[in-house]
């Protein structure tokens, strides 16, 4: 198994990618446990499903921008666990929303969901990464923030956001044996790609070279390989995974 | 969402080319005057011809679409001075004796109206629109057609390209209406699909445009296999109408609504006098669990207005029926038949229930086809009659405004001279504004392209977000502009929330999102024109796999009754006369 021994934390993992996320890391041997901001249902409908799975799987009601709760939660993991060497900035949500109408408030939730958030779990795992000399930073960025296509700006704003943290990152903690790196997945059939707009979704498979939209097992593959002992050169790297845009 | 990585259902194709108008011809090979269809194709105007003893056939004019729609506007505007009839096109229409097509004029005539003008002054002169006819049988007849000439000329500015089923259900052979249908030369697909599926009613309305004769109930097994046809023929239907008679009066039509509740079809509406639904709740409830939607006939607010059109008093009955709408929260299309002189000054009351109810997603006014068993002998003067001009007159003159004229578009869905509308967006007080108001259909066309509804289609998505653009830049300009831009930033929210929503979640959610009235004019043996029934999207599908448009079948293979003197058709009726047999232009 690609995974067996490593501790992984997923943000935002009660559901979409980030749910496969999980099942992927279980599958591969990984003791998961992911954070969620609000929804016990979903939350506890992942835990059930995973642990059906047979999946060594926690799940943990804490915001990603929350730091003390953050800062807990990864004490805990390392209490009982003695590590956390995997790291998944997951957590995000997608909104069709145009600039003309889009709210400062929807700008800031977004950013801050998505790129504060990462910096916050990261900074939260680093000193038990630090203190290991090993580390598996994930960044999950989008197609969005790679290149240009029709999504909501601060949404693209905030992925390309995760890129640059990706890459700046890499630099400066690879030193520890921290690896740093980002997927960028292209539509998938699930996740916040699900209530796309058809002509957004249509003009997307116009472009694939695949002619269709990428499954969530897709994506997380990359992360259980980049997550395991056999990815190790690999640093700052972002891998695209949208079958030839 | 769809699975993409299954075979998609197949798509529906747009027209090869843009269906205009109809003009007179000759056959190029035989030189017999016939109708011809005429068309934009690639930029350039072509006639179309079905010569019987020749077949298909096509005439290239050598003219550019452009500089012949403009020069076709020209021949709209009346030569001032000009004492008489001004001459602005010909179509096929048909004799109101004897049914038989014949060769119509269409003239602008100014008149001097009785009652206040579209501006409100009393006895002011009006150009209106007339078809001039005459019958080798029958003689020479006139007919009123529109109440507007400006609006009537101006109309044939917003035809725009039809699609194609996915299959044509009969060959051309003697040409529109008797091939009917729908066969290759006919320029739109099934937009709504009416399947009458009894005869049996509990009214009798003298304006009633069906035939009933209390004989048949369709069984589930042909329900079935109509529903599966059009399911065939069309791949994809956002709406479909179950009729009648009463539909309700079926004895199994809670059946039916399941056998048409399917992925491929958007709603299914049950079309209603609404008293089954005022008496019965179980039923009603019944009907919300399956998720059908109400098509309610309510066109009048008084017992004298009701017994003139319906037979006898309803307002007991339709206030029930509203009180079972508004309790089930049943999404709820309302119709109301607007007849000169009896019950067209209640149109503003009609408006002010469709904008304080949520339930009502749109109203349907349809000036009254005098066709039929009750419409074909209804007491009518074919000059002075309600066309769809003079109901968005009475609209305005009855909303103290809040509606106007110039809040309506010709729908070029269909032929536009047969569907008006507007679309009206909620605010978040719960009033409404006009579309009109804030954006300029002749710009984004394409909003009006499809559909009396607004579908999350590419297309549609496109010219929205076109529109939320330019709002936003002239919202100083426009009237409640930012309230304009909160109602579109609350749709979108709720048309994308942050979890997803299921295809059907998603539009039930979209089309609570605006409203719409629509003005459908349907015709009669005075203002039928073969031009508009070759655009007709809204078709009757038969039993035998035929679709038929309805104006079409109405008058010619209903076999309903047409007119005081005209025979009625022999099929469903025992022991009926001889069998109808189609008549043939002149």
């Amino acid at each position: 198994m690609l995974c067996e021994g490593r501790v992984a934390l997923v943000t935002g993992g009660s559901r979409g990618l980030g749910r496969s996320i999980c099942k992927v890391l279980a599958r591969e041997g990984a003791r998961v446990a992911f954070t969620y901001a609000t929804n016990d249902d979903d939350a506890n409908a992942t835990l059930a499903f995973l642990r059906d799975a047979g999946a060594r799987v926690s799940a943990h009601k804490v915001s990603v921008l929350d730091k003390a709760g953050l800062t807990a939660l990864v004490k805990q993991l390392d209490a009982e666990h003695g590590k956390v060497d995997v790291l998944v900035n997951n957590a995000g949500f997608g909104q069709v929303v145009p600039l003309a109408l889009m709210e400062e408030s929807d700008w800031d939730q977004m950013l801050d969901t998505h790129v504060k958030g990462a910096f916050l779990a990261t900074q939260a795992v680093l000193r038990t990464m630090v203190r290991e000399k090993f580390g598996r930073v994930i960044n999950v960025s989008s197609l969005a923030g790679v290149k240009m296509m029709q999504a909501p700006v601060h949404y693209a704003t905030a992925k390309a956001a995760l890129i640059g943290f990706t890459e700046s990152l890499a630099k400066e903690v690879g030193r520890y044996g921290i690896t740093v790196n980002a997927i960028a997945p292209g539509i998938l059939d699930e996740g916040v790609s699900a209530h796309l707009p058809p002509a957004r979704l249509e003009e997307y498979l116009r472009h694939c070279s695949l002619k269709r939209m990428g499954t969530l097992d897709e994506a997380s593959e990359f992360v259980a390989f980049i997550a395991s002992n056999r990815s190790t050169y690999m640093n700052g790297s972002t891998i695209v995974i949208d079958g030839a845009v | 969402m769809d699975c993409t990585t299954c075979d998609s259902p197949a798509k529906r194709v747009d027209r090869p080319h843009l269906f205009f108008a109809h003009e007179l011809d000759t056959c190029p090979a035989c030189e017999v005057k016939i109708e011809a269809r005429v068309v934009f194709r690639d930029g350039q105007v072509v006639h179309l011809l079905h010569c019987t003893s020749c077949g298909p056939q096509e005439r290239e004019l050598g003219i550019d679409s452009k500089s012949y729609i403009q020069a076709f506007l020209e021949r709209g505007k009346v030569p001032d001075g000009l004492v008489g009839d001004h001459l602005f096109k010909t179509t096929t229409s048909t004799c109101p004796q004897c049914l038989a097509l014949v060769e119509a004029q269409v003239v602008i005539r100014t008149v001097k109206v009785s009652g206040p003008s579209a501006e409100g002054v009393e006895g002011a002169d009006e150009r209106r629109v007339f078809f001039l006819k005459d019958c080798t049988r029958c003689g020479p007849s006139e007919a009123l057609v529109s109440e507007d000439a400006g609006y009537y000329v101006k109309a044939y500015a917003f035809a725009r390209e039809g699609t194609e089923p996915l299959k044509f259900r009969s060959e051309v052979e003697h040409g529109c209406p008797t091939d009917c249908g729908t066969c290759s030369d006919h320029e739109q697909h099934t937009c709504l699909p009416i399947v009458e599926v009894t005869d049996h009613c509990n009214l009798e309305c003298p304006i009633c445009i069906v035939d009933n004769q209390y004989s048949t109930h369709m069984d589930t097994a042909t329900f079935s296999k109509i529903v599966d046809g059009l399911i065939e023929a069309e791949g994809t239907c956002e709406s479909i109408a179950i009729s009648g008679g009463e539909p309700t009066s079926h004895p199994q039509i809670l059946e039916l609504v399941k056998i048409a509740s399917r992925p491929e079809i958007g709603r299914v509406v049950v079309i209603t006098n609404g008293i089954r639904l005022g008496k019965d709740r179980a039923f009603a409830t019944k009907l919300k669990e399956l998720g059908a939607y109400i098509g309610l006939q309510l066109d009048g607010f008084s017992a004298e207005v009701h017994t003139k059109i319906r037979g006898r008093d309803l307002t007991d009955e339709k206030a029930a029926a509203l009180a079972a709408i508004r309790e089930l929260d049943l999404p709820t299309q309302m119709i109301f038949v607007a007849t000169k002189g009896i019950n067209d000054h209640q149109i503003g009351q009609a408006v002010d229930l469709f904008l304080a109810m949520p339930q009502i997603l749109s109203l349907n006014f349809q000036p009254v086809a005098y066709t039929g068993h009750g419409g074909g002998t209804f007491d009518h003067d074919p000059m002075d009659r309600l066309t769809i001009p003079g109901i968005v007159r009475r609209v305005e003159q009855q909303t103290a405004g809040r509606l106007t004229y110039t809040d309506f578009f010709p729908l070029p869905c269909s032929h536009p001279q047969c569907v008006s509308l507007t679309y009206l967006l909620t605010l978040e007080d719960g009033t409404s504004v006009p579309f009109a108001r804030f954006t300029d259909f002749e710009k984004y066309g394409t909003l009006l392209r499809s559909s009396a509804t607004l579908p999350a289609l590419p297309e549609v998505e496109e010219a929205l977000g076109d529109l939320i653009h330019d709002v936003f830049a002239r919202q100083d300009e426009i009237e409640h502009g930012p309230e304009i831009l909160k109602a579109l930033r609350r749709s979108l929210d709720q048309m994308f929330p942050r979890k997803p929503l299921t295809a059907k979640q998603s539009f039930q959610v979209s089309e609570r999102q605006s409203k719409s009235i629509f003005l459908h004019h349907y015709m009669d043996r005075h203002d039928f024109d073969l031009e508009r029934l070759r655009k007709c999207c809204h078709h009757y599908p038969q039993i035998d796999g035929r679709i038929m448009p309805a104006c079409g079948f109405n008058m010619f293979h209903r076999g309903a009754a047409k007119g005081p003197e005209t025979p009625r058709a022999a099929f469903s009726r025992p022991g009926g006369r001889a069998p109808f047999s189609l008549p043939v232009i002149q």
